[in-house]
């Protein structure tokens, strides 16, 4: 006999961890969140974890500063140690290499401004005297925010989940979604080994495995996988602390809390899948050599220090590199949180929230519905223009 | 002198005495010796600590993979230092917690 849930959550990444969260809270229902592997396997226990108030447009810098007020208070509300949800806000410095780069970053700067995020513009100089362990060598300018910073990525996605149970959720490990269940024009369930769950709404969270899900049941989203690269180096005593990070270069370089540097560059040429049968995430001796060369230029004091581990992972992109939310109302009850295009992890406390006021029907805490699933087929990309790795 | 003089296979061939300073301390070891056989033949025993209990770590793997000897060797942390050759006149340092970073103004 299999229990029928009012909410089934197909993926334990940050998405699906903070819509559990966020339905459970406000008692929305019976919640079942399935994982093909387990909590963190996808793309979330594989990123970097950064988190930056520091983008282009209002719409996102609006969105980044709920989710930075949620990761200030995480460990209040979610009841969970705070060394381990690890949040440390060193800041974000973003280095500028041309003056046409500087100017692009000052006018994202004036967008912050206008909505409370009090980014500040520096001069080489500056930053140099800061940080003066960075090498500036062809640096124009930069721009600095104190409040960004990253967390764990494996503890804050825990530390969700939880919330969840003690609020009721239910969590099924090792439990893949083989298909999406529907009669007529409604959703009802998911198919899995373990023959079907039925639900009245189905939450598809799945980062880049939701496009096969949605394609099998007839719609088709321009969702899919791109291979980025990333290492960390064995831990050193604290020695910089913010994250260091390059729009034109394409890099970014922190020291985590227990001491290692973690980095990534973006591929010349990224590798991308639709299919996650197709999928590659063997790390490459190209990414090595192009970061290590990279990043020694910017800091120079990483010569002798060890790499650790080196490995990949997907972003999970979109045509417009935003996250697709909301309801796919070809079917009643099928809603999507996908798409973060590498930025998943810092706006999902934020994003997860929002779908969940919006499945209950509750005043969203900021108007995402401009992410919906048709705004491709209707030409209404939303663009960003500050995006790295 | 903590060093194996007799082997039933292996031979041992000295090269010339080099010296060495441990902490500050002058130590005495030869060319074709690692930094930890060094120490060891010097009665070394503890090489590091641990980085949360502090607890005192020696010559373990010995082929530069457990991180139980990494040492700060001309001011350089995290040096392995039972794969890395012995130099005239190099200073040896334990590392207290993690491996120190510096850089040139």
């Amino acid at each position: 006999m299999s229990k029928t849930y009012d909410y089934i959550v197909v993926g334990a990444g940050i998405s699906g961890a903070v819509v559990a969260y966020e339905l459970a809270k406000r008692n929305a229902g019976s919640i079942l969140i399935l994982d093909k592997d387990f909590p963190t396997a996808g793309a979330t226990g594989s990123c970097a974890a950064g988190i930056r108030a520091q983008f282009g447009t209002e719409f996102n810098v609006n969105l980044m500063k709920i989710s930075l007020e949620k990761f200030e208070h995480l460990h209040e509300e979610l009841d969970y140690p705070k060394d381990l949800i690890g949040l440390h806000q060193g800041g974000y410095l973003v280095l500028a290499y041309s003056e046409e780069e500087m100017e692009n970053l000052k006018r994202n700067v004036e967008v912050q401004h206008k909505i409370g995020i009090n980014t500040e513009i520096l001069t080489p100089e500056e930053v140099h005297y800061r940080w003066p362990m960075l090498r500036l060598d062809g640096v124009v300018g930069a721009t600095y925010h104190a409040r960004d910073g990253h967390a764990d990525p494996f503890y804050t996605t825990f530390a969700y989940i939880e919330a969840a149970k003690r609020l009721g959720a239910e969590l099924r490990k090792h439990t893949p979604v083989l298909k999406l269940l529907t009669e007529g024009e409604k959703v009802v369930g998911v198919e899995t080994p373990d023959g079907p769950i039925y639900g009245g709404n189905v939450i598809v969270a799945a980062g880049t495995w939701s496009t096969k899900l949605l394609k099998d049941i007839g719609i088709d989203i321009p969702l899919w996988a791109e291979k980025h690269e990333i290492l960390i180096t064995e831990p050193l005593a604290r020695f910089l602390d913010p994250m260091v990070i390059s729009f034109s270069k394409d890099f970014y370089a922190q020291q985590r809390p227990h001491g290692g540097f973690i980095m990534g560059i973006s591929p010349d040429n990224p590798e991308q899948w639709f299919d996650p049968n197709d999928y590659n995430i063997q790390s490459s001796w190209h990414f090595l050599k192009k970061m290590a060369s990279t990043i020694l230029d910017v800091m120079p004091f990483l010569k002798d220090v060890h790499i650790v581990r080196q490995w990949a992972g997907f972003y999970d992109m979109t045509t417009d590199n935003h996250h697709i939310v909301g309801p796919i109302d070809a079917y009643d009850g099928l809603w999507i949180l996908a798409g973060g295009s590498g930025h998943g992890f810092m706006f999902g406390p934020a994003i997860g929230m929002i779908l969940a006021e919006w499945i209950v029907g509750e005043e969203l805490a900021y108007d995402i519905t401009k992410l919906n699933w048709k705004r491709f087929k209707e030409g209404k990309l939303v663009i960003e223009p500050a995006v790295v790795g | 002198m903590k060093r194996i003089e007799n082997h039933p296979i292996l031979t041992f061939k000295r090269g010339k005495k080099i010296k060495f300073y441990f902490e500050g301390k002058e130590m005495w070891g030869y060319e074709g010796d690692t930094i930890a056989s060094a120490l060891v033949a010097n009665g070394v025993k503890v090489f590091r600590e641990s980085i949360k209990l502090h607890r005192p770590r020696g010559f373990y793997c010995a082929i530069g993979n457990c991180s139980s000897c990494l040492m700060t060797v001309d001011g350089v942390p995290n040096i392995r230092t039972c794969i890395t050759p012995l130099k005239e006149g190099m200073h040896i340092e334990r590392i207290k917690g993690k491996g120190a970073l510096h850089y040139e103004d």
